[in-house]
């Protein structure tokens, strides 16, 4: 906790914030003890310092509210990856690998019937590939990915991160929605283009191989591929997916100290931008598809934006309030807008909790915003729940502050190598 | 069955990447450039995960770090993390114990090997977390906690490889690798549980030394007879095409003990050079003490570094170095 307040029984008392003053105290409790027998009101003397010593609110970890704990990120550490971060936030520290792995296309069932829907699409997808990937594509992209399971994000908590966790045991719920959220802002915020994890064969042109009258056996493939590919196949054959990268994206929390999704996305994203897919081709003598081993050949992904996760939780002084009766509108209309005003005061809001606040806090808001190239802000996604504290106007300053922390951590991934 | 619980990627399955012979080179295999008796760096650090009771990190660096990352791994290191929670009250439910109930749990990374491991723990890893059992119930002083649990967890996020890459696995071959994963354990657990203050009557090293055979046309260092094995420390499975026998230890140089001893390979057979008249199992086992002894003053390191911790912690600072390096109290 590293809290430097001479803590006092009562929590109306000031907590002193330089850790040489020594307040005589009425218990001789050090805070840390305090901090665990009476944490509630530990948080708010912290939070709520006296009017007369003009002392901004500070938290007990000795952050302000809108505060982050220091990140730090390290990329490209594990070598039977194809990309990897580390990512430290404050205590958390989360460990991401992507490996990738192929799915042949004539493995999955539904291809075919996929395929024959989608032909046209697909068979401009092969004539523009390469190209920058226009709009109408990005709709293509998306179903793909997601239809065909080509990104498998899984995260772990049980690796003894805290004491809660069994290790061994099958994922806690919470490992669920973690790995479930993940899935979800991987898919909503289209980060990793389709197109990067398609496999092409173009069948060699096969007029311009009987002019230069090549060996037969080529020719005698060549042929074959004619016929399966039907009347389409007239002048230079046409391309076909024959097999699609899967990334798989294992996330491992070393230390959890609160909020572990901000530290897992951030692991991920780091690990994506890391990712290098080898260059790899349709073998058809063999049928299957070979990669080079070549590392200037492996090509990085191309990502969309750089989504970035920041959380809060909210802090009431009051934390019954909501369990209490409430007062009948119409009868004391003014001495509710008093209440009201008053308990706007009592809540605050705090950036990036630690597992001690967050145990406190009821009400939790997680704000993904991306900026694009011309400074435009996207807010992609909002999750809130637990409580009424924060408005619309609140949830504004918030995207403010998630502004704010999306440039801090870019220039921190960027520095990447 | 597939497991509901996490995301599984596509229903058909995936098939890992062939590479394609690159033209021109043939890959070379590595060959050990240390000679027989040097160790490679180890990395050790205590308490990067505040959490938990106790912790450790362990890495060894691969013997030739490369600039830049290839894609097929040319050398493997190996990471783990170790942590440590505890000692705690046993749950109600349980009957009572005299002693410290210790569980040990080691587990891969999926993305720790050459081949995704699946996140259920098999067959090696739970072999992995009896045998750390072992090393470490006999250095703690288990009477000192009745009815209370340590539980002890390692992540291994980078293990070694049992062979080369390049090489067909053989009829001889073992998983090699798994014998220093576990020396890798002993030591991090061992420092984890320094760092979480509990009392143990030494600290618990892990020592790997292997009988290898060279090629008959590669002489290593003169002295080795053709056909012969010799003995190496700290072996690197990957390094060597094969491997005759392995032996693991885990040794408390104070005592002279040894409290868990692991040995793979046939080496009864085994005669070494003609000078020496040790059977092939008391040259490893020699070999693994030598190992062991001398990764003990890195252990120790993280130990003392783990104890300056604590105490600056405890006295808020107060406590300073004085200039010949001793801890001093101001007062």
């Amino acid at each position: 906790m590293g809290s430097p307040a001479a803590g006092t029984a009562t929590a109306s008392q000031q907590p002193s914030s330089g850790s040489n003053n020594h307040y005589p105290t009425p218990s001789s409790l050090p805070p840390s003890q305090i901090a665990r027998l009476q944490p509630h009101a530990f948080l708010l003397a912290h939070l709520s310092p006296p009017a007369s010593s003009n002392q901004p609110p500070v938290r007990a970890n000795g952050r302000s509210p809108a505060e982050f704990r220091v990140t730090s990120a390290n990329a490209g550490s594990l070598t039977h990856t194809n990309g990897s971060a580390v990512v430290r936030i404050g205590d958390k520290a989360a460990v991401c690998g992507v490996r990738a792995e192929l799915l042949y296309t004539q493995d999955v069932a539904s291809w075919g019937v996929s395929k024959s829907s989608s032909s046209s699409s697909s068979i401009s997808g092969g004539a523009t590939q390469g190209e920058e990937a226009g709009e109408g594509e990005d709709e293509e992209d998306d179903s793909q990915i997601r239809d065909l399971h080509l990104l498998v994000p899984n995260l772990s908590l049980s690796t003894g991160c805290a004491p809660g966790f069994i290790p061994g045991a099958p994922p806690s719920a919470l490992a669920q929605s973690l790995s479930h959220q993940i899935l979800s802002l991987l898919h909503t915020s289209r980060m990793v283009r389709a197109d990067d994890l398609r496999i092409w064969y173009h069948p060699p042109n096969l007029s311009a191989l009987e002019r230069e009258t090549e060996s037969h056996e080529r020719m005698d493939t060549g042929e074959e591929e004619e016929e399966e590919e039907g009347e389409e196949g007239s002048e230079s054959g046409t391309s076909e997916i024959k097999a699609f990268w899967v990334l798989y994206i294992d996330v491992l929390i070393i230390s959890l100290a609160g909020n572990p999704f901000d530290a897992a996305w951030a692991a991920v994203l780091a690990a994506l931008r890391d990712t290098k897919l080898p260059r790899a081709w349709w073998n058809v003598d063999n049928d299957m598809v070979l990669c080079s081993d070549d590392a200037s050949e492996a090509k990085k992904l191309h990502l969309r934006g750089m989504p970035i996760a920041s959380s809060y939780c909210v802090f009431e002084a009051d934390p019954a309030a909501s369990w209490r009766p409430v007062v009948i509108p119409g009868a004391a209309k003014e001495e509710k807008d008093v209440q009201g005003k008053k308990r706007s005061q009592q809540s605050w809001v705090l950036a990036d909790p630690d597992g001690y606040e967050e145990n406190l806090c009821q009400e939790r808001i997680c704000v993904v915003v991306d900026q694009d190239r011309g400074g435009k802000t996207k807010v992609l996604r909002i999750e809130k729940n637990g409580g009424l504290s924060v408005g619309k106007e609140e949830l504004r300053k918030l995207v403010n502050i998630s502004i704010g922390r999306w440039n801090h951590l870019k220039s921190i991934i960027e520095a990447l190598r | 069955m597939t497991d509901r619980r996490r995301i599984n990627g596509p229903p058909c399955g995936t098939r890992p990447p062939v590479f394609a012979p690159a033209t021109g080179k043939a890959a070379e295999s590595p060959k050990r450039t240390r000679r027989s008796n040097e160790l490679r760096k180890i990395f050790l650090k205590t308490g990067l995960i505040p959490s938990a009771a106790g912790s450790a990190y362990l890495e060894i660096e691969p013997a030739r770090p490369l600039l830049t990352k290839p894609l097929i791994a040319r050398s493997s290191a190996l990471k783990l993390t170790c942590t440590v929670h505890g000692p705690k009250p046993l749950p109600r439910s349980t009957p009572f114990s005299p002693n410290l109930l210790i569980t040990t749990h080691v587990k891969y990374a999926p993305f720790a090997a050459r081949r995704r491991r699946g996140y259920i723990r098999d067959a090696s890893e739970r072999d992995l977390g009896v045998h750390l059992e072992t090393a470490i119930r006999g250095a703690i002083i288990a009477e000192r906690w009745p009815k209370s649990a340590l539980e002890v967890t390692v992540n291994v996020l980078e293990a070694e490889d049992d062979r080369w890459w390049g090489n067909v696995s053989g009829s001889y071959d073992a998983s090699w690798g798994m014998m220093n994963v576990l020396a890798g354990c002993i030591t991090a657990t061992s420092a984890a549980i320094a760092d979480a203050r509990i009392d143990c009557l030494d600290l618990v090293v892990g020592g790997v030394a292997a009988l290898v055979r060279e090629e008959a046309s590669q002489k290593t260092e003169g002295h080795a007879v053709n056909g012969s094995p010799i003995l190496v420390l700290d072996p690197d499975p990957s390094e060597h095409r094969s491997i005759v026998s392995t032996c693991v230890i885990a040794y408390m140089p104070g005592r002279d003990e040894i409290t868990e001893l692991w040995l793979k390979g046939d080496a009864l057979e085994v005669a070494l050079s003609e000078d020496d008249k040790r059977s092939g199992h008391e040259a490893l086992i020699d070999g693994a003490v030598d190992t062991a002894r001398r990764l003990h003053s890195v252990l120790t390191a993280a130990v003392v570094e783990s104890g300056e911790r604590l105490f600056s912690a405890m006295t808020d600072g107060t406590w300073t170095k004085d200039d010949n390096g001793n801890v001093e109290m101001k007062i």
